[in-house]
């Protein structure tokens, strides 16, 4: 086994923060090398300056023992070294060879765009990702995200590249989506490719990783070969305590139904068929299944983002007719939605407004705001989430990952609802916000309120959940208590094709 | 897509009562595009009038009297204003070729940009008859039929000059820099005013011919020059602006435009603005349209000269009570 | 940067303190100075043109140039509440013309009835001028509402068609005496844009009310919040439950009355209605909110801040009229204004989140 990159004694500043101190990092020829930290660790920053989109403060970096500056990423590409962002940077309005090509077409006569040369090399590389079956002229915005996954890799491949570096690329995908990801990596690995692999989902990355290096707050904490550790090893590496405190289950007793779902549907490409669920106070219902399953669609219509055409709705017993969002939110519903920048936060707000955007109406004297009871309420809330935040004034945009999605948790509960929903509640927050929001899910169910979320990650919805629902082509398929549930078990029904079959 | 009844409802009233409120006022008029030519394909007889905006009173005037004469001589008309567009113009030349009009009647959008668009016509064997407006070219149209903008600016001079006692400050008001009569407006004042050494231009702005623009402006010149005596606009519409200011400031200064509209006549005898000078619009629509009958009735032959000029006539408050529809009585 | 060793404590107990370098100070002043920059520009026009001509600091050339703002700067808040929501409103200009020729012909001809004809007081005149505007506006926030037109089209439609109802509504003629009579009750029109209270036009007064008026609804209250919400995030303010369409239809509401206003004013003063009355107007007001830091994509923007911008816009065209600067030459330099105004805008951007990352 030999080194293929090394990084010595790297620093890096941002101003006067150091965001690397003195980190010496080896990654191995023909393996998957595996980095994990919290957010804000300094992964990403080393991966950035690997591909030469950032250059270090201090420190060497060696590429097969020899001395490199890689001061843009077009050296570093020249060099073999490719990266996978996190954020697909393709054009959904082109074609898959048009993607791939994109900004270093193929020239005929000079002038003239070789598309018949492109289609060919580009059916090669999707041979060798082993989707022979995808067909170079479509156009990428109709490919599903897995599939779009692996054209950014085909781009890569495209190069001739000898170190792959991909920043999370799973966090958009599921489940089989993975597995297809996993495939394609092995193969890589048996090109003698290279790969550094950031992630966070510790079930997934054992699966394929074959070293790992952990990261926290700037240092190189551990890096140990991936089958002398176990979960809770890398887990007490990255948070510097024991994994076990992790997720909180919540044990509070269960009351009266707060919502009660009967046959609801909802038309679309991803629809919601027929679907019918019950949560008591004091409960906490997980809802598992694959990307595209209906889950997202079901809490937008719970909430009165979207229009069912059948089936009804009632909290607290009283049927909510009218679907629409304030009418829901009303009856006692609240959403805290799956992608906070999209959805949740308003970005050109202040902390303060972006809390009490929903509740703003309850703080006026006579029309007018009244900027004391803002102040008040607001503080407050942070107060009561343990919100980290410069200041009450602050852009929203200036908080880490976790404070963001408690400042949209923080404006749903200020709505006063009796069942809260959250869709992947913890998706792209680190181990300790995770840990907290899980907390925080528990306490909720605890004063009595109804949780329903969402989650893709076997782990933390068999940890968190007292009931889990599996979802697949808008049905629900299965139903687990805590005690009966088994990974095996959700893996089975999310897959599940017969609802499907029985439709058609 | 679904609609609450209750929304859609509110839209149809809000349509309506907007709708019913502009059109409370028109109506007195046919509306400008007077087409009683659209079932007729025939060849001969559309006779196709295009002006710049009928806004302006002169050019309705003008849209309206060569509309009337070729009525009155068996034709069917077809009046288009291009708003001083050269490139609607242009299209409107394809429409009149498309339907093999007769004759055109052009105040034209452009001296020089409006040379290609008559010659499409002359290609496809339509005549054209330039009104108000020379172009910078001979032998393309058949007739450009001007008022004498030079003799009319100079008689304009003229008054202003003894208006003034020959002597103090004044302003001028041009109109829109690319309009060949702005600059022949321009000089023809000058061409007098210049001649006395006590008459002194304290201020020259372009108001782009436009009645809220001329105010603004005036306001800020008289700012800077208080002691200006007189005010000169190159057309009517700055004219009434200038003085909607000059009346603000409560001051008493001298008016004088250009065109002869009815505003300003009634401004005259009213005592308030002083004088204006008429270009025969109506006269030179007619003119325009009675040789191209005789050109077509000829079977495209004319014996007049192509570029003709008529005299402006002055109006001042002892002949303002007999002008009509651009034009004095009795000149 | 490698200054990073000036001793100076950081102020957040969270992250481990950051030195403050150098030239972070320097940083902050230039932001300062760039957010304040109409204020700036227009201290920099006042004192040029001050000592190029001694009649441009005048009491009364100050009054008049506020005035001339006053019609511009109503049109540009009406527009700022539509920009802020993440639209825009290309009608004004011509929505002002409409409210002004419908005005115009009630106080010339008054309304015809089949039984005869009806003079409304120049109060109804002017509210009805008002209403036209607002409803105009209404069918603007119903078409990017309910039928989902894109705001640029269905105002650019709207640009036309309320052009050409102004021009339809007098068959293009002018509306040339609007003074009324006494038998009708319908005199004293000219008090909004001829007459003046305490020695300061009456336009000038209703610019201050309008404006103290929205900047009440911008920043104090529910509302004015979900304004910038809308423009913010659209799918965020679905989610909190804010009426995202009723909050649009409003803006454009707010919008042609404004523009309505505007056109009544311009109208008053003159003394006669036209139906090109205001003809381009509506890029002077975008521009005078873009000056003043409203950003086209929404969200971000302030009235007190449009008013500067069309404080700026009004005082560099009186100016250069003033000092007799040719027409070409103010279009130049109006433009030229107005991009640097846009380039300094997103240098400010730039400037605050470079300084967010040191700081954070």
């Amino acid at each position: 086994m030999s080194e293929i990159v090394e990084a010595h004694n790297i620093s890096k500043n941002y101003g006067g923060v150091r965001a690397l101190k003195d980190v010496t990092f080896t990654a191995y020829r023909g393996q998957v090398n595996v980095l994990v930290g919290e957010n804000g660790a300094g992964k990403s920053t080393l991966m950035k300056i690997l591909s030469g989109s950032e250059q270090p403060t201090s420190g060497e970096i060696r590429l097969d023992g020899e001395a490199v500056q890689l001061d843009s990423p077009r050296t570093a590409q020249a060099l073999g070294i490719g990266i996978i962002h996190q954020e697909l940077s393709l054009f959904p309005n082109m074609t898959i060879a048009e993607n791939l090509f994109a900004g270093r077409e193929l020239r005929k006569g000079g002038r003239f765009v070789d598309a018949g040369g492109q289609r060919q090399r580009a059916r090669d590389v999707l041979k060798r990702l082993g989707q022979d079956k995808l067909d170079p002229d479509t156009l990428v915005g109709d490919l599903p995200i897995g599939q779009q996954q692996l054209v950014e890799i085909g781009r890569a491949l495209l190069e001739d590249v000898r170190v792959l570096i991909m920043d999370e690329p799973t966090s958009a995908l599921s489940n089989h989506e993975v597995d297809v990801l996993f495939e394609v990596m092995a193969d890589l690995r048996k090109q003698d490719v290279t790969v550094i692999y950031i992630s966070h989902k510790l079930d997934e990355f054992r699966r394929i990783g074959d070293w790992v290096t952990v990261f926290r707050d700037g240092s190189l904490v551990a890096h140990e070969s991936m089958s002398k550790t176990d979960t809770g090893w890398i887990v007490r590496q990255m948070v510097g305590r024991d994994p076990d405190s992790l997720y909180v289950r919540n044990s509070s007793p269960v009351g009266d139904v707060l919502l009660d779902v009967r046959g609801l549907s909802v038309p679309g490409t991803v629809k919601v068929d027929d679907v019918s669920l019950t949560v008591r106070a004091g409960e906490v219902v997980g809802i598992y299944g694959l990307m595209g399953a209906g889950r997202t669609e079901l809490v937008e219509t719970l909430m009165g983002m979207r229009q069912a055409s059948s089936g009804q709705v009632s909290v607290r017993g009283v049927e909510e007719p009218k679907g629409t969002v304030r009418a829901r939110m009303a009856a006692g519903l609240a959403l805290v939605p799956e992608d906070r920048q999209r959805d949740g936060l308003v970005q050109t707000m202040s902390v303060r407004e972006n809390i009490l955007l929903s509740t703003l109406a309850r703080m006026t004297r006579s029309g007018l705001l009244n900027a004391g009871a803002e102040q008040r309420t607001a503080k407050d809330k942070v107060g009561e989430l343990a919100i980290k935040i410069p200041g009450l004034g602050a852009l929203v945009t200036a908080l880490s990952g976790g404070n963001q999605q408690k400042v949209v948790l923080a404006r749903a509960l200020l709505t006063e609802p009796v069942v809260l929903l959250l869709d992947e509640p913890t998706r792209g927050i680190d181990v300790g916000a995770k840990s907290q929001i899980a907390g925080l899910m528990a306490d909720l169910a605890a004063q009595g309120f109804g949780v329903l979320f969402i989650s893709s990650e076997l782990a933390e919805v068999m940890a968190m959940a007292d009931r889990v629902l599996v979802m697949a082509r808008g049905r629900i398929t299965a139903e687990f208590t805590a005690e009966n549930v088994t990974e095996e078990a959700l893996v089975t029904a999310s897959a599940s094709e017969s609802v499907l079959e029985a439709q058609s | 897509m679904k609609f609450v009844p209750s929304r859609r409802a509110l839209l149809a009233v809000g349509a309506a009562s907007v709708l019913a409120l502009s059109a409370c006022g028109g109506g007195d008029d046919e509306a400008s595009s007077s087409g009683g030519g659209e079932s007729a394909p025939a060849a001969s007889k559309l006779v196709v009038i295009i002006t710049p905006s009928p806004d302006n009173v002169f050019f309705k005037a003008e849209q309206d009297a060569a509309a009337a004469q070729a009525k009155g001589l068996g034709y069917e008309t077809l009046v288009l204003s291009h708003d001083d567009d050269p490139t609607k113009q242009s299209q409107q030349f394809d429409t009149a070729i498309s339907r093999k009009a007769a004759a055109i009647i052009l105040d034209n959008a452009g001296a020089d940009a409006s040379v290609t668009a008559i010659q499409r016509a002359k290609d496809a064997n339509i005549p054209t008859f330039l009104i108000d407006r020379e172009i910078n070219k001979t032998g393309v149209a058949v007739a450009q039929i001007v008022s004498n903008n030079a003799q009319g600016a100079g008689l304009g001079g003229q008054e202003f000059a003894k208006l003034m006692g020959n002597k103090g400050e004044y302003a001028e008001l041009t109109g829109k820099p690319t309009d060949t009569n702005a600059g022949v407006r321009s000089k023809g004042y000058h061409g007098i005013l210049d001649q006395y050494p006590d008459l002194k231009m304290v201020a020259q702005q372009s108001a782009n011919w436009d009645q809220a623009e001329a105010l603004q402006k005036t306001q800020t010149i008289l700012q800077a020059h208080p002691n200006i005596k007189g005010i000169i606009a190159g057309n009517d519409t700055m004219a009434l602006g200038a003085y909607a200011a000059v009346q603000a400031a409560k001051k008493d200064i001298i008016v004088v435009g250009f065109d002869g509209s009815p505003d300003v006549v009634s401004s005259i005898q009213k005592k308030a603005i002083k004088a204006t000078v008429l270009q025969p619009a109506s006269k030179i629509a007619q003119m325009a349209v009675d040789q191209a009958d005789a050109y077509i009735k000829a079977g495209g032959k004319t014996d007049q000269a192509e570029k003709q000029s008529i005299d402006c006539v002055l109006v001042n408050a002892d002949n303002a009570a007999t002008v009509k529809d651009f034009a004095v009585a009795g000149s | 940067m490698t200054d990073t060793h000036v001793a100076a404590p950081a102020p957040t107990a969270a992250a481990p303190p950051p030195e403050e370098p150098r030239n972070t100070a320097l940083a902050r002043a230039a932001l300062l100075l760039l957010r304040g920059r109409t204020l700036v520009v227009l201290v920099v026009l006042i004192i040029i043109f001050s000592s190029i001509s001694s009649e441009y600091l005048t009491q009364s050339n100050l009054i008049l140039m506020t005035k001339h703002v006053a019609i511009n700067a109503i049109l540009a808040i009406g527009v700022t509440f539509v920009i802020l929501t993440g639209g825009i409103d290309l009608s004004v200009g011509s929505i002002a013309g409409l409210a002004s020729m419908v005005a115009g012909g009630l106080l010339f001809k008054g309304l015809n009835f089949p039984g005869g004809t009806v003079f409304f007081s120049v109060a109804v005149v002017i509210l009805i001028g008002i209403v036209v505007g607002a409803l105009v506006g209404a069918v603007n926030g119903l078409l990017i509402t309910r039928f989902k037109v894109a705001p640029f089209i269905a105002t650019l439609g709207m640009l036309y068609v309320a052009r050409g109802a102004a021009q339809l509504h007098s068959n293009g003629g002018t509306y040339p005496d609007l003074a009324g009579t006494e038998a009708r009750g319908n005199t004293g029109f000219g008090f909004i844009g001829v007459d003046s209270l305490l020695g300061i036009p009456v336009a000038v007064w209703i610019m201050v009310v309008v404006a103290a008026a929205a900047i009440v609804v911008t920043t104090k209250t529910p509302f004015g919040k979900h304004i910038f919400a809308v423009g913010g995030n659209e799918r965020a303010a679905v989610l909190s439950g804010i009426r995202v369409n009723r909050v649009k239809i409003a803006v454009y509401v707010i919008s042609g009355a404004c523009a309505a206003l505007a056109g009544l004013l311009l109208t008053s003063e003159l003394g006669a209605a036209y139906p090109d009355t205001a003809t381009t107007y509506e890029l002077n007001a975008i521009a005078a909110a873009v000056l003043g830091g409203t950003a086209l994509a929404g969200g971000r923007g302030t009235i007190i801040g449009t008013v500067m911008g069309a404080f700026v816009i009004g005082f560099l065209s009186d100016g250069l009229v003033l000092v007799g600067v040719s027409t070409f030459w103010q279009s130049v330099v109006k433009g030229a204004v107005i991009i640097f105004a846009v380039i300094t805008e997103q240098a400010q951007q730039r400037l605050q989140s470079s300084l967010n990352r040191r700081t954070a």
